[in-house]
């Protein structure tokens, strides 16, 4: 039976980076008896490919135990909750983890967040903002991606229902076509950038950016070929919006020749089908004039009709053969939760843009799509690896390329981690209007009730006026892939002064000023607000500065524990996932 | 900068590193935030303090109404041209108080450009033209506030007045990035946010920044700097703003500032344009609208320039006064001139063919005036000068060689102008 390399190799694309991957063969006999075992669970065998790929990485002098080291529980913890739910934990849940003495602690709370309601709401948020970039969204596709992730549809089934963009008869997917539709959309006199919907198709679900290929080969990726741009370009190019009463479905004109171009450099004419990335060239169909469509378009009425060869079909239908696809889903889950891509940019995978670890990436790929893309399980071995749970610091004086993965990388919060971690951190989500219904893990629902009656601070703003406030301070511009961390004056103002922020500091039943504020002195304080904001426990030369900080404005405790709380908030250590 | 249709850095970083045979290092880029090929320079530089004041005039201030005029002739228009202090030099009889002050300027009058369209024009002119490397180039703001610095001042290097509204202009910035890009003061006024919470006092402010400092302090030992320098970055430049609310205090301006300057909106933004290059703002823009005169351009220049010519005459006299004007690089532009023809409406259009641009100031030849039109003002007669060559001029006014100084983005060397152009020699003294 041909193993899964084999498999991946029958597709004998041209866009599949072989180089490495013929590689490979040898190099995963050669590995560590415990990378070769095929019985030994994913994430140890992520261990093994990190590991032997370290001393490449690794100054002279410095061996690996100086810089391999498990990140402490409350390093974990944070990371894993940012991760998964999208949001910081609580201070109680960060204790009650501290507390717990069982060894398999970490393995449980990876379990329990992945089957919390929260997991499908932060994989929803997640994946509009990298598959829409910022282009926004609507109610209908935020349903669509959420009902997904809670029902852990595999990746495969995703990605060629978002290809294909069609809602079913019973609306059963409704929200699917957004990611085309918005794409789509006219921008006041603009013609539609099916140049850049092409690019975004290869970017998105490939890691190929051919847009450099459109006028010429890619001059210097020799991978990148002028007709694998023409042919993805087509799969995608006779697809519109129509305006069907007050909804906007998606149409298709009917194809009926191949594409022709030349380079701008050589005057040689070519041409070109519908072609999906890493895979051959599709004949298009020859139907007698008058035959091209399964539903004929009524003029009078002016519905278009329904082609019976349909490109968009075809890339959802092929895509997964793609070997670019696979490589493409492992390396976009791989970052989501190690914050960089094994091949970075995520959208340049080619022979002479390596993978870091290139067997690492084979294996993840081959992997994923023969346990069917199902990314909870493959997320989860993510989690459960060492290399996920690495500390995200150096000793001294010693500097390790991140593409290690020795150490853990930085993650920059976006716009609604920190929506709902400012919430959280102040204590305030049950009580702003519309955050009632949050869904968060199981046991924050230890979170205060309801403001009671007597001391009335000014109504706390309402959660979506919240969330528009937080994307526009930190979010990036349209259009760009939200990966680097970016701050800017703007955010810094906006969390200095906005009201909207300040208001959250103010004393309310059950929330952290007013725990604060009852704290009976500086290292309890100090404790509350560390845990409460940074999860984690002070360091004794904090504790003694906040107490000392509490000394010092006696006379306006609450204003100091106002200030002390912002601190910790417009840190950069509350700003990462670290 | 939004995803264009252009190419990305990276891919040329890339091929440059497959041309020098495995570059080790050069994909070291930290955030993303374009840097010098030679770091030092701006330090060089900052010790000199150079500035730049910019007064872009959107929409295409005519040149026959100002600068190069023709009276008498089929397409001069009805206004007189009137001698100014240098000798044999006339301009418009719109611009008396400039008139007065020519012997301090450098007005080259062979512009040459190529865009006709305000919308490729604007990002054309203040790009430079550098020729499409696939990256989009910065303003020359954004430019300026890069290889400048923001000196000394603690202000953001690039601010930006203008009507309607503001806040923070990354596109500016090109691939510099975001750090490099316009504060844009929306009618003079602060940002958002900029006031200091009512709730907070200064005391406040300054614990409350204290504390955040040394929680970042620690999280950053033993971490790769990059992260929290950027961070702290921006809350320290957020801070030095909140400190300089004074700028924003029109109360404080005397009477006579506002005379000289003009109680317009043009004069009342010049001299909140002032006030921030005398707190030491590195670029400061100034932009006026509505001189897309195609109908009805005399009465529209009748009512603009004088405006302008009154602010811009009391701006050289300050600069002057204040002993800035050796080390400030004062520039008067639109992204075109206007067609000599004179349309049905009364009108003149966009005419990228033949037009002037006014400067002054960082040791620029006084009283030079570089090529010329033909009699009837549709063509340069002589020598052309494209927006490179300006650049190339501007550049080096501001101690900066073109041909030397380079941007690197992230491993891929840039040009800071356009390489087939050069600096002007007859307006560098």
């Amino acid at each position: 039976m041909p193993g899964p390399l084999t498999r991946i190799r029958a597709a004998s694309p041209s866009l599949v980076p072989w180089g490495w991957l013929t590689a490979l063969a040898v190099v995963i006999a050669a590995m560590t008896p415990g990378f070769s075992r095929a019985e030994s669970p994913l994430h140890e065998r992520i261990d093994a490919a990190v590991e032997a790929a370290l001393p490449q990485y690794l100054p002279e002098g410095v061996t690996p135990d100086q810089v391999l080291k498990l990140a402490d529980d409350e390093t974990f913890i944070r990371r894993l909750y940012l991760d998964i739910t999208g949001v910081v934990p609580s201070a109680d849940e960060v204790r009650a983890f501290l507390a717990d003495q069982a060894p398999d602690k970490r393995a449980k709370l990876i379990d329990r967040l992945l089957a919390s309601e929260a997991y499908p709401r932060r994989m929803r948020e997640l994946f509009n903002v990298m598959l829409m970039e910022r282009r926004g969204s609507s109610p209908e596709w935020n349903k669509y991606l959420e009902d997904s992730f809670a029902a852990n549809k595999p990746w495969d089934q995703l990605a060629r229902e978002i290809l294909a963009g069609e809602p079913g008869e019973d609306d059963s997917r409704l929200g699917v076509d957004f990611w085309y539709t918005k794409r789509l959309e006219n921008y006041g006199q603009n013609p539609v950038d099916y140049d850049a919907l092409a690019r975004d198709v290869g970017r998105l679900f490939f890691g190929v950016d051919l847009q450099c290929a459109n006028c010429h080969n890619h001059l210097f990726i020799d991978d990148y070929k002028q007709p694998d741009y023409k042919g993805l370009f087509l799969l995608v190019s006779g697809t519109a919006n129509f305006k069907d009463g007050n909804r906007t479905r998606l149409i298709e004109k009917p194809l009926t020749a191949k594409l022709e171009f030349s380079s701008v450099f050589e005057n040689v004419p070519m041409a070109i089908g519908p072609k999906v990335p890493g895979l051959q060239e599709v004949s298009i169909p020859e139907f007698p004039k008058g035959e091209e469509y399964a539903v004929p378009p009524d003029p009078k009425k002016k519905v278009p009709g329904v082609p019976k060869f349909s490109p968009r079909r075809v890339l959802a239908e092929q895509a997964p053969e793609s070997p670019n696809f696979r490589l493409n889903a492992a390396n976009r889950l791989w970052w989501t939760v190690m914050g960089r891509g094994l091949v970075e940019p995520l959208d340049l995978s080619h022979s002479d843009n390596p993978p870091s670890h290139p067997e690492l990436l084979a294996l993840l790929a081959t992997e994923l799509a023969a346990h069917d893309y199902d990314i909870r399980w493959f997320l989860r071995e993510l989690l459960l690896s060492k290399t996920y749970q690495r500390v995200g610091t150096v000793p001294e004086g010693v500097t390790i390329p991140p593409e290690s993965f020795a150490v853990a990388q930085e993650k920059p919060l976006s716009a609604e981690q920190l929506t709902w971690s400012v919430l959280r951190a102040t204590g305030n989500l049950a009580a702003v209007p519309g955050g009632e219904a949050v869904k968060l893990p199981a046991l924050t629902q230890a979170i205060a009730a309801k403001p009671a009656g007597e001391a009335k601070p000014q109504p706390l703003p309402k959660l979506t006026v919240l969330q528009q406030k937080f994307e526009a301070a930190f979010a990036n511009p349209a259009m760009e892939p939200e990966v680097e961390f970016k701050p800017s004056v703007k955010a810094a103002l906006f969390l200095s002064n906005d009201d909207s922020i300040l208001t959250l500091l103010e004393p309310r039943p059950g929330n952290l000023t007013e725990r604060l504020m009852a704290a009976p002195d500086g290292a309890a304080v100090a404790e509350e607000v560390y845990l409460s904001v940074l999860g984690r426990r002070p360091s004794q030369d904090e504790q003694a500065t906040v107490a000392e900080y509490l000394a010092q404005r006696a006379d306006d405790r609450l204003q100091a524990v106002k200030n002390l709380a912002w601190a910790l908030l417009a840190s950069t250590e509350f700003c990462l996932n670290h | 900068m939004k995803s264009s249709s252009l190419c990305k850095p990276w891919e040329h970083r890339l091929s440059r590193r497959q041309v020098l045979g495995g570059m080790a290092g050069a994909a070291a880029a930290g955030l993303g935030l374009g840097s010098l090929a030679q770091p030092l320079l701006a330090q060089e530089l900052k010790k000199q303090q150079k500035q730049v004041i910019f007064v872009w005039l959107d929409g295409g201030l005519s040149q026959l109404e100002s600068w190069d005029p023709k009276p008498g002739t089929q397409f001069g228009g009805p206004f007189r041209a009137i001698p100014t202090s240098v000798p044999g030099l006339h301009i418009s009889e719109l611009m008396p108080q400039m008139a007065k002050r020519m012997h301090h300027m450098a007005l080259v009058r062979s512009l040459c450009t190529k865009d006709n369209s305000h919308s490729a024009g604007v990002a054309r002119i203040q790009r430079g033209d550098p020729k499409n490397r696939g990256v989009t180039y910065p303003y020359f703001g954004s430019a300026v506030a890069k290889l400048l610095g923001a000196g000394d001042s603690g202000l953001p290097p690039y601010i930006w007045v203008k009507p309607g509204g503001g806040g923070f202009i990354d596109k500016d910035a090109g691939f510099l990035g975001a750090k490099y890009g316009a504060l844009a003061l929306g009618d003079g006024k602060p940002p958002e946010n900029l006031l200091r919470h009512p709730s907070l006092s200064q005391r406040d402010d300054e614990e409350r920044n204290a504390l955040r400092r040394m929680i970042n302090e620690r999280y950053a030992r033993n971490r790769r700097p990059q992260s929290n320098e950027a961070n702290s970055y921006v809350y320290d430049m957020a801070s030095a703003l909140m400190q300089r609310m004074d700028l924003f205090d029109e109360s404080k301006v005397p009477d006579s500032d506002w005379d000289r300057y003009g109680r317009t909106e043009f004069g009342r933004h010049m001299l909140i344009g002032r006030r921030f290059a005398e707190a030491g703002v590195t670029f400061v823009k100034i932009n006026s609208y509505g001189w897309d005169t195609h109908g009805d351009n005399f009465n529209g220049h009748l009512s603009l320039v004088p405006k302008v010519d009154q602010a811009l005459a009391a701006m050289v006299d300050d600069l002057i006064d204040r002993g800035m004007w050796d080390n400030t690089l004062l520039i008067m532009m639109s992204e075109f001139g206007r067609t000599p023809r004179i349309n049905g409406h009364i009108g003149r259009d966009h005419w990228p063919e033949a037009w002037s641009v006014v400067m002054g100031g960082t040791g620029l030849k006084e009283g030079a005036v570089i090529g010329k039109t033909n009699e009837q003002g549709t063509w340069v007669e002589g020598d052309e000068h494209d927006i490179g060559h300006m650049f190339h001029t501007w550049f080096r006014a501001l101690g900066i060689d073109p041909h030397r100084v380079e941007y690197d983005n992230a491993g891929q060397p840039l040009p800071i102008a356009h390489d087939d152009c050069h600096e002007i020699q007859e307006v560098l003294a």
